[in-house]
């Protein structure tokens, strides 16, 4: 069932930066009736887990849930077997369950599940209504899992009890209790570690994978993208933990530093110094002199190799100026993908960020780029002032550009290629390509024939 | 995935869960109903996550900004509160953050955690200055369409004053929730080639409809106000488009019994259309605006170009059960085969289908049968199943939701026009994969 203490706990994670200038008791914000508009607690915790291609997820609750949900996320898997992430389970529960519970429906469901389609594990989402009509759900995983003798993990994230990034360490925590530790790995080497919170989206991972190959750091598991149960059943025996991206999954890793002894780092992959930096980052951790040497030789190589790529675009994209408007890490990674491929980021907004993400940004822009702490209205004036070319926002700026006539990308909008690693900044760089030579900007900005000039 | 096994047109549901479910829920009905009344503010009741996932769900779709609140349930407040804090504390906080806004109707509807707990959401009603409508959507009961229905149903009765009075040429239309915007405008315009003052609840008609203009997504745009709605009692005919709608004509005609109640179960196909166009010749005694007879003309026309595809052809439609009926009528009319419905909900007029396979489930029950059809209609997620089987099917995207295409907004099936050129583009889909056979 629903922890209080253990909600309560994780809004208070101390390694949070979020954290770092509140007092003590306060934690994460609630939301505030009315203008609350992320996720729920539930969806973070869907989206952290969801990867795992080889589970069924269940989501135990009425149709909204899942039936607005499924399908929605561009997170690759390259398993081989029947791939659940792109796939809805739900019990869709209905008035008879409110009024007399749920647990028999729930169990059914799980029989139901093993006998069609037989996965390594279950994941049970319990969801506002069934954490309030109180269906044991923990029992009836607890039988399940006897039964069918696979791991079926209750997930105790209701919507309600915070947004997104709650639900998402919750996720952390169920994964912590249920399943890392259950299970030895085949075997190890000196140079595995655990991916924390990149979830593969458009196959981000993809994209730096191969590098790890090539220099010898083993993915023991991952949490959760193109992830395995039975890997992440023996993450405790990693020797490092790295987290790619994501606040929420620190409590994770605090935890398993404490019981398994293993360190975490924080990297990102967006554009080519970061991606360089985070590879020098977990080889420096892993500590071993010949790892690093090997990195350091295939960086030299991979980053002339995309220099060369990065030429024309360079070329092309010489003395252009953007403005960035979006959230969170994006507010610098993305920043960072732009001055890699020669384009100065006059403006980006800070309005969801950090203190770490805030003194990053200033890090990247430099003393006169500005931070906007209401993009929405400073963002046009900026692009007077700088004299803009190009800005990156989501889709309600659209306005903004089609008025300023300036290039847009929609940086909100589901992708469909990744800009993550070496290679994803070229594709994020042939994006910017279309966008600058496209006029449908300054075309749709063009008056009707019966207004006046 | 199984042998097809014959499953039973029930209320009942045949199996403990959905797997890739395409039933959608009441709340999200509502929510969509309200964004087709003028600048109305809708609200959800719910935790921030339901509105959360409607609000993109409708962004996918269409492609537009989506105008949604919610009220943020918290675990403590689902105990604590009765509905009035979060109720009266989200109007406080949305007029706050946004002085300039001034919503004319507070559109409240319920979610099943809200329901769960049991608000008393009518009587809130009474601490608010603007203008507001509640409906009870749980998301444990109906689906979509009721949503849709029961919010047009809860305008009208918190809203519509009684009157004897009728003005004679005064028309409502009462869509399902199927319709897209475009659909709703073209039925509004016929109605309106026969003299007609039109109104349509609700109205996506100028929401939603893909139309570039500034701060869109901040309040509902639809084309009927709280004003018009007022004074819907007047309408000497309300028409119903899906069986759905029949209770918010019942309604209606609560406050104005002289009001003459005419219902078509769809738009689609000749006899359909004839009898709708029918009706409308006898009520005003005019003939139709010539482009309106041309398009007849079109449509018999494209019945027999398509009828040789089309009658050699097998169907299987999932989706909406208003939607799903017109189109087996329509396909059915030039000959095509129905082999399965899946429909999302249950509904009487599923009764009405002439079909081998007619039940309630979702698309892992619809994909056991569509290796048994030349052309599949479903929404976006089946085209993803149709990929992966080894049969070439084709495929035509229809009802909620599809991420992928492009104007959705703007798709018309209805009517003689609407018809015409769904009977081409089922055709051509169909010449697709059979030139591959």
């Amino acid at each position: 069932m629903v922890n209080r203490a253990k909600i309560k706990e994780l809004m208070n994670e101390s390694a949070c930066s979020h954290n770092k200038d509140k007092k003590k008791g306060e934690g994460c914000d609630m939301p505030k009736p009315g203008t609350a508009t992320g996720g729920c607690a539930f969806d973070g915790a869907q989206i952290s887990l969801f990867p795992y291609a080889d589970a069924v997820h269940l989501v135990h609750g009425p149709q909204t849930c899942l039936g607005a949900s499924w399908e929605t996320r561009e997170t690759r898997s390259s398993y081989k077997g029947c791939d659940h992430t792109v796939m809805g389970f739900t019990t869709g529960i209905t008035t008879n369950d409110v009024i007399f519970g749920a647990d028999k429906r729930l169990a059914d469901s799980i029989d139901y599940i093993m006998q069609h389609y037989n996965p390594e594990a279950i994941f049970v989402y319990s969801t506002c209504v069934t954490a309030m009509v109180g269906d044991d759900i923990d029992m009836t995983c607890k039988l399940g899992s006897k039964k069918h003798a696979i791991p079926v993990v209750p997930v105790h994230a209701p919507g309600f009890v915070g947004g997104k990034n709650l639900g998402s360490r919750i996720a952390g925590e169920a994964v912590l209790e249920h399943l890392i530790g259950t299970k030895e790995p085949e075997f190890t080497t000196p140079y595995d570690i655990n991916l924390i919170g990149d979830y593969n989206v458009t196959g981000d991972m993809w994209q730096y994978l191969p590098l790890f190959e090539k220099i010898g750091i083993r993915v023991l598991s991952s949490m959760s993208g193109d992830g395995r149960i039975g890997d992440i059943r023996g993450a405790h025996r990693a020797k490092l933990n790295v987290i790619v991206c994501a606040k929420s999954l620190i409590t994770l890793c605090r935890k398993m530093q404490e019981n398994y002894d293993i360190p975490w780092i924080s990297v990102s992959f967006y554009g080519k110094r970061d991606t360089t930096f985070a590879i020098m980052e977990i080889v420096n951790a892993l500590g071993d002199e010949k790892l690093i040497q090997k990195a350091k030789e295939i960086i030299a190589q991979e980053e002339a190799i995309l220099e060369e790529k990065l030429l024309p675009y360079k070329m092309l994209f010489a003395g252009k100026k953007a403005v960035l408007n979006t959230g969170g890490n994006k507010a610098w990674s993305i920043a960072s993908g732009l001055q890699d491929l020669g384009i100065e980021v006059v403006a980006t907004s800070i309005r969801k960020s950090t203190e770490d993400d805030i003194a990053k940004a200033r890090e990247y822009l430099g003393k006169n780029g500005i931070l906007m702490k209401a993009p929405a209205s400073e963002q046009s004036k900026v692009i007077d002032e700088r004299g803009a070319d190009i800005l990156l926002a989501g889709g309600r700026s659209l306005y903004t550009a089609i008025k300023k006539k300036i290039s847009f990308i929609d940086v909100n909008q589901e992708k469909k290629v990744s800009y993550g690693g070496y290679k994803g900044l070229l594709n994020l760089a042939e994006d910017l390509k279309y966008a600058f030579r496209n006029p449908v900007f300054a075309n749709v900005s063009k008056k009707a024939p019966w207004e006046a000039e | 995935m199984e042998s097809e096994k014959k499953i039973q047109l029930s209320k009942h549901e045949h199996k403990p869960l959905q797997v890739n479910p395409i039933k959608h829920s009441q709340p999200m009905g509502a929510a969509l109903a309200f964004m087709g009344i003028k600048n109305c503010l809708p609200l959800m009741h719910a935790s921030q996550g339901c509105a959360s996932y409607t609000k993109v769900f409708y962004t996918r779709h269409f492609n537009e900004p989506i105008a949604m609140y919610n009220t943020s349930v918290s675990d403590i407040t689902a105990v604590l509160d009765g509905g009035d804090y979060s109720i009266l504390m989200s109007i406080e906080n949305i007029g706050k953050k946004n002085t300039s806004l001034k919503p004319e109707l507070i559109g409240l509807h319920t979610t099943g955690l809200t329901e769960t707990k049991g608000d008393d959401v009518r009587s809130i009603g009474m601490h608010i200055e603007i203008p507001y409508c509640y409906v009870n959507t749980p998301d444990f009961e109906g689906g979509m369409e009721s949503g849709w229905a029961l919010t047009a149903k809860a305008l009208i009765e918190q809203h519509s004053i009684k009157t004897a009075e009728l003005k004679p040429n005064k028309l409502l239309l009462l869509p399902h929730v199927s319709m897209q915007p475009v659909e709703v405008q073209k039925i509004k315009e016929c109605c309106e080639g026969f003299g007609f003052e039109t109104l349509a609840m609700p109205d996506l008609s100028t929401s939603l409809d893909g139309y570039l203009s500034e701060g869109q997504g901040k309040l509902g745009t639809g084309a009927i106000s709280i004003e018009d709605i007022r004074d819907l009692g007047s309408s000497a005919t309300v028409i119903t488009i899906g069986t759905s709608m029949k209770i918010a004509a019942k309604a209606l005609l609560a406050k104005n019994e002289k009001i003459i109640h005419l219902h078509f179960n769809h738009l689609m196909g000749l006899e359909m259309n004839d009898n709708f166009v029918a009706s409308l010749i006898k009520i005003r005694q005019i003939q139709p605006r010539p482009l309106l007879k041309r398009w007849r003309g079109r449509l018999q026309d494209a019945m027999l170009d398509s009828h040789f595809l089309i009658g050699s052809s097998s169907f299987v439609i999932t989706g909406e059960p208003d939607m799903c009926v017109g189109m087996c009528e329509l396909l059915q009319s030039v000959g095509g085969t129905i082999h399965a419905v899946i429909a999302t909900t249950y509904s009487k007029v599923l009764e009405e289908i002439q079909a081998e396979n007619i039940f309630v489930g979702d698309l892992e029950d619809a994909e056991v049968h569509f290796k048994s059809a030349d052309l599949v209609i479903s929404n976006f997620h089946a085209e993803r199943l149709l990929h992966i089987q080894e049969k070439h099917t084709a495929l035509i995207l229809r009802g909620f939701p599809n991420y992928e295409e492009l104007g959705n907004q703007l798709k018309n099936d209805q009517l003689y026009e609407g018809s015409t050129y769904f009977l081409f583009e089922v055709a051509n889909k169909l010449r697709g994969i059979k030139h591959h056979e």
